[in-house]
């Protein structure tokens, strides 16, 4: 019926180019795209944002969802804040970017004047979860044997992440711990930015470290390391990460979801709109995605328009709260 | 499986036809790349990443390991021909290279940097051999304090770039540091220096720097001054080593070689600090040290033993730990994952093909590298009989794309014509710019780690006296620094006249 559908479309795409080669040819309630479109990584090459969006170019071409060419770029800069700007200058339907939590955290850090609301939310499609990590010869073996400690003694207990205070690395350790009772303020976290944060938990120099799920599993099978806690809501599947405990089930209410999505300029055209959520939605259900989300462990999370405006509205009250509470909202 | 039977394995990978012309490709692909100015290691390995979907990882980490050191071999061709360096490790290479070529002996200062450069990454590569599976360790044996010490060992050395006056060379230094704290502050995010400017806020990218100061500033100064001083239109001069040069730099080599990997194993900033130290202490074991900095041969080789012995040491953190320890071996980890390979600590037992196909495939790139620059050396410095309004414009071009190529940002390419217009006016009231960047790439790194360090102690500086290694390095550190004042003290009193002597210092 979807194939179907597609095929339906391209024939009346077809139908109405033949009947006019205006450029607005498809009116005032639809909208379809007349050149390539170009989706921003505001970051480098090898990333999550980047692998993300060319993972979605590749198989919106693949699978001959979009019949336009997709062209990504890399807008590296400012943890994202440079593609803010470029995308808001740009202020066009055939500029989409891929984002995730730092489009919250940067803003209320004060490090872009461009939050959500500046742009439009079309639709997320997947979520990677946190993880508490320590050594594999640490005194802890839960959540709750950490945080009595770390309630106890806070000078005793430091956290390392690879980016920067307020930033998700630090924010999704302080959301957990501050569930569990521990005064947040007390926190000691170290930003290691040139890829030694695992190295700082390695030789001892920190106790614990707050990173992604995927960058753990290999080092707990090499029996390394050992992850006291993950913040998705249930356990995730597959070998290795079915073992790894939620937050959750060891009675610390917290989630924390860095999830992925797509969006456009500011009030984007309601026609348009309609077209991409279409699209996205299409590109979540194609079996090419559910491929690629298997290869990166990506778990599926999809949210429309709507959905994903209330649930990032719900998300920036949250982050605020807790960068509040640490001193480095703005 | 011990050692024997891995290497028998990754020879197995490595001698293959498939290998070799894999291994053949990469090399000649990242020498080929690494030669052109402004581009490194880094671009050249994006640039095959696309190549590497779907082919078997072993040999795509094959091409990448290739692409990667053949880059570092090329990249000593513009360093030392066009004053240009394309990444942060072959800065040092310039400090003697380009005066060589200067003086008419381009052609010994690329054969000088192709031996040591072989030299440096097969003693490297077979103690890889030997060691990789317990130098995991050794890996991760630095902790913020030790990284905190070794930076400001390295910091101290400012004083050697000083040629002439040590006061400019320590203006030189404080504004590469300032510099060093534009952006995001690591440990509390705060912004510094960004004066709302969102392009600033990731800092100011490397390339921009040395690009800027080194190469635009020089041809900038080939421009003004026309006639004098110019490399081009100079003799290639003989390839051929005598007995003596043979010998003034087998020491360097071999000892930076050594060092070079020992560095190159950490992962962070292995590469860089590797080949300033090597060129460092280099000067201060010669006996020649009035020689660096005007073409010394030893001031050459060591830099360029270390950068390759440091990149082959660089795969130890990545094939043992899967900690990328460069930038570099950041994109070969990403490229790893989308071919299905996880790289981490069972990558040896679980992927011997993959572990061992690389280290064995060093031997023989590293050959072929050596045969394949050796007889290029004539063409290659058939670059400098180009017009030289010509290359003049062609080195400005490549800047630009080495630069857009990392960043795709045009605000970085009014950066760097700003630090080309800055670098110009250093030249021009001898300023040296080495100490500038020095302090650029340790001081950002120092500030970090003497952070990381004190969260972690709670203040207490006694955190660098209680880590046996921090507090070595830190007292080789005060020792290499006081010492020469001491001894430059006496040495004054004999001959007063050399203190007003000016010296170009690039």
């Amino acid at each position: 019926m979807k194939k179907f559908l597609s095929v339906m479309s391209v024939f009346i795409l077809l139908f109405v180019a033949a009947c006019s080669n205006d450029s607005t040819a498809s009116g005032d309630d639809t909208w379809e795209p007349e050149k390539t479109i170009e989706i921003v990584a505001p970051a480098g090459p090898g990333g999550g944002w980047d692998t993300t969006a060319r993972m979605a170019a590749k198989i919106f071409e693949e699978e001959e969802i979009i019949d336009q060419g997709l062209g990504v770029v890399n807008k590296p800069g400012g943890g994202g804040a440079v593609a803010w700007a470029y995308i808001h200058g740009k202020d066009s339907p055939y500029n989409l970017f891929v984002n995730s939590p730092p489009l919250l955290l940067v803003p209320l850090n004060g490090q872009s004047e461009y939050t959500f609301n500046d742009f439009t939310p079309i639709s997320n499609l997947i979520a990677d979860y946190a993880a508490i990590a320590v050594s594999a010869d640490a005194e802890w073996d839960n959540l709750n044997e950490l945080f009595e400690d770390m309630k106890k003694d806070p000078e005793s207990i430091a956290v390392v992440g690879a980016s920067s205070p307020g930033s998700m690395d630090h924010i999704q350790f302080v959301h957990v711990a501050k569930a569990a009772g521990v005064d947040i303020t007390k926190i000691k976290y170290v930003s290691d930015q040139d890829g030694g944060a695992l190295t700082q938990l390695l030789n001892g120099s920190v106790e614990v470290f707050s990173t992604g799920v995927a960058e753990t599993v290999e080092q707990v099978r090499a029996g390394n390391i050992k992850v006291l806690g993950i913040t998705s809501e249930e356990r995730l599947t597959g070998e290795v990460l079915e073992d790894f405990p939620t937050a959750i089930e060891q009675g610390i209410d917290a989630s924390f979801i860095n999830w992925r999505g797509f969006f456009g300029p500011a009030d984007m055209d309601q026609a348009a709109l309609d077209y991409y959520e279409q699209k996205f939605k299409e590109l979540n259900d194609s079996e090419g995605w559910a491929g690629v989300r298997e290869q990166y462990g990506w778990s599926e999370m999809y949210m429309d328009h709507e959905e994903y405006v209330d649930f990032l509205t719900e998300q920036e009250k949250e982050m605020k709260a807790l960068l509040d509470e640490l001193g480095l909202g703005n | 499986m011990d050692i024997f039977d891995g290497i028998i394995t990754g020879f197995q990978v490595a001698l293959s036809f498939q290998g070799l012309l894999i291994v053949f490709i990469g090399a000649v692909t990242g020498t080929l790349i690494g030669m052109i100015p402004g581009l490194g290691p880094i671009t050249a390995i994006a640039v095959m990443i696309p190549i590497t979907y779907g082919m078997d990882p072993a040999m795509a980490l094959l091409l990448m390991a290739g692409v990667y050191y053949g880059a570092a071999y090329g990249g000593a061709a513009s360093s030392i021909l066009l004053n240009a360096p394309g990444e942060s490790m072959s800065v040092p290479t310039t400090f003697d290279g380009y005066p060589m070529a200067k003086q008419g002996k381009a052609g010994k200062a690329l054969a000088i940097s192709a031996i040591a450069s072989f030299v440096g990454g097969t003693i490297s590569v077979i103690l890889l051999t030997l060691f990789a599976p317990v130098l995991a360790s050794v890996a991760v044996s630095f902790g913020p304090a030790e990284y905190f010490a070794l930076m400001l060992f390295g910091l101290l050395a400012v004083s050697s770039f000083a040629d002439g006056s040590t006061v400019k060379a320590l203006i030189s230094a404080t504004i590469g540091f300032m510099i060093a704290t534009v952006g995001i502050d690591g440990q509390t995010g705060t912004t510094r220096y960004t004066f709302g400017n969102a392009n600033l806020l990731e800092g100011v990218d490397f390339l921009v720097i040395a690009l800027g100061l080194f190469a635009l500033a020089e041809v900038s100064s080939l421009i003004f001054e026309r006639k004098e001083k110019s490399v081009f239109g100079k003799k290639l001069g003989s390839l051929q080593l005598s007995k003596n040069e043979v010998k003034e730099m087998a020491g360097p080599t071999g000892r930076q070689s050594l060092i070079g990997f020992l560095i190159g194993i950490l992962p962070g900033a292995g590469g860089t600090i590797a080949s300033f130290l090597a060129y460092i202490s280099e000067k201060k074991l010669s006996k020649k040290p009035e020689e660096f900095g005007k073409g010394s041969i030893a001031g050459l080789a060591a830099p360029e033993a270390a950068n390759n012995s440091a990149s082959s040491g660089s795969f130890v953190p990545l094939l043992s730990l899967g900690i990328p320890g460069s930038g570099t071996t950041a994109v070969m980890l990403g490229a790893l994952i989308v071919l299905g390979v996880q790289p981490g600590p069972l990558l040896m037992t679980e992927h011997p093909d993959i572990f061992w196909g690389v280290i064995a495939s060093m031997y023989i790139g590293n050959v072929i590298l050596l045969v394949l620059n050796l007889p290029l050396i004539p063409y290659i410095s058939k670059i400098l009989k180009v017009p030289r309004p010509l290359l003049i414009s062609l080195v400005i071009v490549f800047c630009i794309i080495g630069v857009f190529g990392v960043s795709y940002n045009t605000f970085d390419l009014y950066l760097l014509v700003l630090f080309g217009i800055v670098g110009f006016f250093m030249a021009r009231f001898k300023f040296p710019a080495a100490p500038m960047l020095l302090a650029f790439i340790l001081g950002g790194m120092m500030e970090q780690s003497l952070r990381q360090s004190l969260t972690i102690s709670n203040g207490s500086l006694f955190i660098f006296v209680e880590k046996p290694i921090a507090l070595t390095l830190i007292v080789i550190a005060f020792l290499s620094f006081i010492v020469p004042i001491l001894r430059n003290r006496n040495r004054k009193k004999i001959d007063e006249d050399s203190v007003d002597q000016k010296y170009n210092s690039m």
